[in-house]
């Protein structure tokens, strides 16, 4: 605030508390006329209703000192008068840093022992399963459910089984949320609709799921441009996302129009990064709860 | 001041409503005044730029479809809200919001930096059906945004409206609007406004560039 707007502001403070201090001292002394009666000759009503002329009661003239103490008080502390600090020199900002670093402290001891172990076995400690389940909740829940098994409808994995895109390991799934990923199939649409007709009737057979199986032998000649990154077995590349087509796993669902419209139109998932938002530390707690969610037999196990 | 001229206000409605306004003003003019009158001395943080036209047509959508009645976009200097949505907001992060989105209504989650926090992808699905991918969402589906197209011109106007109140458009950012938003929708509009939330004017450079997520 400039020189000029604190003046303003120190002036403003000053005559508002003058106005209200001369009426807190003229109000007990002021003399009203009264009338023989003991009013003030005010009436309402056609007389029914009269004013009393009484003196202040002492209450109220205490309580209404304490006030302008307070007012005093509260700006000498504070912020408050015009560029004034105050004597505590308090901010918010100020009261931001202290609370973060309160909560750093008291979360020191336990971020400390979460760095002793890899997320394996992190995945068995309940405190750390307790703080990956909020950050889970407010991160990841969105596209993975709170459940964790994932959404058909945006192509978000199931993060309770064992199926892994981009590999298990509590080192993989660190690096999938650190730095996100992105799904890169492309669109086939370009060999003809008959052909992606073909080739989706293929993919189905790979799993052992009810096929046509002429579409599907017209199709298999056609897969050699998938198995570049789905494997000539179908069975994906984990180094690339490619999923493994002969599970009955469906990261985008697994019906006869589902598949056709990923070969036909492609698929490009996105998990954004987040490192950004979250810290290395938080990162590796959120990978031992997502550990975890497919390691539900392990539980107990050191 | 002796008892004859409390009493003449006492008895005058108009005097006594003279009284009080002067006297509850004191407390806005001390507030107010100096934030009103400084606000408009307050510059730009060197990584806080105008709206690109498709971004400024989707804050548009956004005022229009009245998404302010259930999002705030001001993070309080609480640690609590810094933990959950980051950074908390400043007053030089939004000096090209006309109006300004701070609110204190938040029925949904603060939006102040909810940009790259999904994909596109999640952001169109949620706009259409948000049931789809939040089971216990109760927020409003808003398909009708898929249907409208972006009218260069009305965008352009609005552009120049902007820069005759002080917003730093050139001539070649204007000219360069109808292609920015060729072929868009008010969907498209909206994704690319929310996706922009915060990232780009992060007060803290170091993490402001990062924030994209690599969004495609």
């Amino acid at each position: 605030m400039s020189t000029g707007w604190s003046f303003w502001v120190m002036f403003l403070v000053v005559l508002n508390l003058g106005i209200t201090f001369f009426l807190y001292l003229w109000g007990p002394r002021a003399k009203i006329p009264t009338l023989p009666d003991g009013t003030s000759g005010h009436v309402w009503a056609h007389g029914t209703l009269r004013e009393g002329v009484r003196p202040l009661p002492m209450w109220w003239i205490v309580l209404s000192g304490g006030m302008f103490v307070a007012g005093f008080v509260y700006l000498a502390l504070f912020p408050g008068f015009g560029n004034f600090k105050g004597v505590l020199g308090w901010t918010s900002h100020g009261e931001l840093a202290n609370a973060v670093a309160a909560n750093d402290a008291k979360r020191a001891p336990l971020v400390e022992r979460f760095r002793l172990y890899p997320v394996e076995q992190l995945a068995n400690d309940p405190a750390a399963l307790q703080v990956g389940k909020v950050l889970f909740e407010d991160n990841c829940a969105a596209c993975h459910q709170r459940s964790a098994k994932g959404n058909v409808v945006l192509g978000a994995p199931d993060l309770s089984d064992n199926d892994w895109l981009y590999g298990g390991s509590g080192n993989d799934i660190t690096t999938s949320i650190h730095d996100g990923r992105s799904g890169v199939m492309p669109p086939w649409a370009s060999l003809g609709a008959d052909n992606v007709k073909n080739l989706a009737q293929y993919v189905l057979s790979l799993s052992g799921s009810p096929h046509d199986a002429a579409r599907a032998a017209a199709g298999q000649p056609l897969f050699g441009t998938c198995a570049a990154c789905h494997g000539a077995d179908g069975k994906g590349n984990q180094a690339l996302g490619a999923p493994n087509l002969t599970d009955h796993i469906w990261l985008h669902g697994g019906s006869v129009a589902d598949i056709e419209k990923t070969i036909g139109e492609g698929r490009q998932g996105h998990m954004p990064a987040w490192s950004p938002r979250l810290s290395d530390d938080q990162i590796r707690v959120l990978a031992a709860y997502v550990y975890r969610q497919s390691h539900q037999a392990d539980a107990g196990k050191p | 001041m002796s008892y004859k001229q409390f009493e003449a206000i006492e008895k005058h409605a108009g005097l006594l409503a003279i009284g009080i306004a002067i006297m509850v003003s004191l407390g806005g003019l001390a507030e107010i005044t100096p934030l009103f009158v400084e606000a408009h001395s307050l510059k730009a943080p060197p990584n806080v730029h105008p709206y690109d036209p498709l971004r400024l047509a989707g804050k548009d959508v956004y005022v229009r479809e009245g998404c302010y009645l259930c999002h705030s976009q001001m993070i309080r200097a609480l640690r609590f809200e810094t933990e959950r949505y980051g950074h908390f907001s400043t007053a030089a992060e939004s000096v090209y919001d006309r109006p300004f989105q701070w609110g204190s209504k938040r029925t949904g989650p603060d939006l102040a930096r909810v940009g790259g926090k999904y994909s596109d992808d999640w952001q169109r699905k949620h706009l259409l059906d948000p049931r789809q991918v939040v089971p216990q969402s109760n927020m409003p589906a808003y398909p009708w945004l898929v249907g409208k197209k972006l009218d260069a011109a009305d965008i352009q106007a609005r552009m120049r409206t902007l820069r005759k109140l002080g917003d730093p458009y050139s001539d070649a950012d204007i000219a360069g609007a109808p292609a920015a938003v060729e072929g868009k929708t008010e969907m498209d509009a909206l994704i690319a406004y929310l996706q922009g939330l915060g990232i780009k004017n992060e007060p803290d450079a170091a993490t402001a560039s990062a924030g994209t997520g690599g969004t495609p």
